[in-house]
């Protein structure tokens, strides 16, 4: 299950070296396409609005302009909301991550290691939550909140996310390999079920559940939709909706947008660099997918 | 005889285990996917509105009826088309061809791929505003458009004509997505055995023919997945149109299926409508689903 970057020897194509040149020229050119827009987000969050907007574009800064940053985390009103926001961020998606891979963990070992009467109807149903979108669940879900009265509260936020069913099907694919053999000894030496769970197979999943982990931490910082419907106040809003306001405000200018989109970015790509084989197996995850 | 009933007591714990270990998902999903995706159909069946306090008029199938006469809900309908289309298409064919490209590299394989799947994590909210700021008259995109196309000082309205405020959303998604669907490609190519291409080797075959004869349809199963997967991410596009929307972007050419849910039920108050656009979108959803069923099990590959 976990990634491998893909093997280093040329296996598909011995290229002459003219092709050999044109294929660098592309990826390169490719490369600094898709690597320019964060760039520049970072280099124009240290310059002035008329600076960012100056034709041509100087990729260098002139001088470092820290005020930008100042002016994001303060807001125009001098609130310092961000700080506030970014922290709900933070509570929803370490929360949401730690429920996701717990009851994931449990339901996915329970249905790859226990034989009972059902269960391929209960994998089917779980697999089934998966084609329901949340676009197509949220104004009822929206609804239910209201009638709960837990719109505008951290419970609102994290209670829809809980588990995932991606999650569970992740975690069942990791625990069907687990050798039978080892469980079998523990309860022959007395464990419980659950002491099963927690001492043997929690501690020998650790690249399952740091890449659940990843991806599901990764989704809810991304979360615009649901925190739109169901968040009024200001203190209880995320990072995405602080975005969202801070960019239809009046006196919004550029270089503070900018500041504030490369605040919001920093944490989750210094998690990218420092962990990004959970984050490729994530995605490659999705190929090892049979039937 | 005591003995086969030990074991099949054994058993019977364990089977109580397996249900109480899947039991508090089950018990969520009901409460979170199957219940509310019910309510969603049954509302739609009715006129209701958001805050109001008489009871709702049943009105049967009135709300799909409505919709499918609505200029509006087919609006909604081609924006989301053309988006996926235009969206999905280049998205598989591009990160096809750098999969293919980087795996064939001896070195910098490991930045390549970082480098190109890093806009996948950023968030869709922070892409939409670095893009916004980029589609400014006196931004970034039309000085690098002028340049490819040697037009100075000519300003191609990213953001306020009609057709390009759409080709730019596409592009915003194209350049988030694209290094994602590229990984899912590179691992797609790494399960290809080495053995098949020494074997070809070996009966004289050529690069071009390896790719055309061996890698393309042994390819298959993954490029089903990447368009399939890609397609449902197309269909569920929110965040950019969104944001380009409150950036100052014309709503109409984008207001795709997702934003029209939204607005309907949140703005206009309509919540039997909003609902049976939900029910519309998600039906869409199913059928790209079974689709991708049916054809990942006619398709196991066996090397």
């Amino acid at each position: 299950m976990q990634y491998r970057l893909a093997e280093k020897k040329n296996k598909y194509f011995l290229p002459s070296l003219l092709i050999n040149i044109f294929i660098w020229f592309f990826l390169i050119m490719m490369a600094m396409f898709i690597l320019m827009p964060t760039i520049f987000m970072f280099t124009a969050s240290f310059m002035t609005a008329n600076d960012i907007l100056k034709m041509p574009y100087r990729w260098i800064p002139k001088d470092f302009y820290w005020k930008n940053y100042w002016q994001g985390i303060k807001g125009n009103d001098g609130s310092f909301i961000y700080v506030r926001n970014i922290l709900n961020s933070l509570i929803v998606a370490v929360v949401v991550s730690i429920s996701t891979v717990l009851f994931s963990a449990l339901a996915g070992f329970g249905l790859a290691k226990y034989y009972f009467k059902g269960r391929n109807l209960v994998f089917m149903i779980i697999m089934g939550t998966m084609m329901i979108p949340f676009e197509a669940i949220m104004i009822p879900l929206y609804l239910v909140a209201t009638r709960l009265g837990i719109q505008d509260s951290y419970l609102g936020l994290i209670l829809p996310f809980l588990v995932n069913a991606f999650g569970i099907f992740l975690m069942r694919q990791f625990f069907i390999t687990f050798p039978d053999e080892i469980l079998d000894a523990a309860r022959i030496d007395g464990a419980s079920e659950l002491m099963i769970f927690r001492t043997i197979i929690l501690p020998n999943s650790v690249p399952a559940i740091a890449t659940l982990a990843i991806l599901t931490f990764k989704a809810q910082w991304d979360n615009l939709l649901w925190p739109l419907l169901i968040v009024q106040s200001e203190e209880m809003k995320t990072i995405p909706l602080y975005i969202v306001k801070f960019m239809a405000e009046k006196h919004t200018d550029e270089g503070a947008m900018m500041a504030v989109a490369a605040i919001a970015s920093i944490p989750i790509l210094l998690v990218f660099f420092k962990l990004s084989k959970y984050f490729l197996s994530g995605a490659a995850l999705y190929s090892s997918r049979k039937g | 005889m005591s003995k086969p009933k030990l074991i099949y007591s054994i058993e019977r714990q364990k089977a109580r285990w397996g249900w109480i270990f899947v039991a508090p998902s089950l018990i969520f999903f009901s409460l979170f996917s199957f219940y509310p995706i019910l309510t969603a159909f049954y509302t739609s069946l009715f006129k209701k509105r958001l805050l109001s306090l008489k009871p709702p008029d049943f009105i049967a199938l009135g709300n799909y009826t409505y919709l499918l006469k609505s200029p509006d809900f087919w609006n909604s309908m081609r924006a989301t088309i053309v988006f996926t289309l235009g969206t999905f298409i280049p998205i598989l064919v591009f990160s096809l061809i750098f999969a293919i490209f980087i795996s064939s590299r001896k070195r910098f394989q490991n930045f390549l791929q970082l480098a190109y799947y890093s806009p996948a994590v950023l968030s869709s909210v922070v892409a939409a505003v670095i893009w916004l700021l980029i589609f400014d008259p006196r931004g970034l995109g039309n000085q690098w458009l002028n340049f490819i196309l040697h037009t100075p000082g000519v300003d191609h309205k990213w953001l306020a004509n009609s057709v390009m405020v759409q080709l730019s959303t596409m592009l915003v998604y194209f350049w988030k997505y694209v290094g994602y669907f590229t990984i899912i490609f590179i691992v797609g190519l790494a399960s290809i055995p080495q053995s098949i291409y020494e074997a070809a080797k070996i009966d004289g075959g050529n690069d071009w023919k390896n790719f055309w004869y061996i890698t393309l349809p042994l390819l298959k199963p993954t490029t089903i997945l990447v368009s399939i997967i890609s397609m449902l991410q197309c269909l569920r596009t929110f965040s950019t149109q969104y944001l380009f929307n409150q950036g100052g972007a014309p709503l109409a050419p984008i207001n795709v299926i997702t934003l029209n849910i939204y607005h309907t039920a949140i703005r206009d108050h309509q919540i039997g409508r909003a609902s049976a656009m939900s029910i519309i979108l998600f039906i869409i959803m199913m059928l790209f689903t079974w689709i991708q069923f049916k054809t990942s099990r006619a398709d196991e590959i066996s090397y």
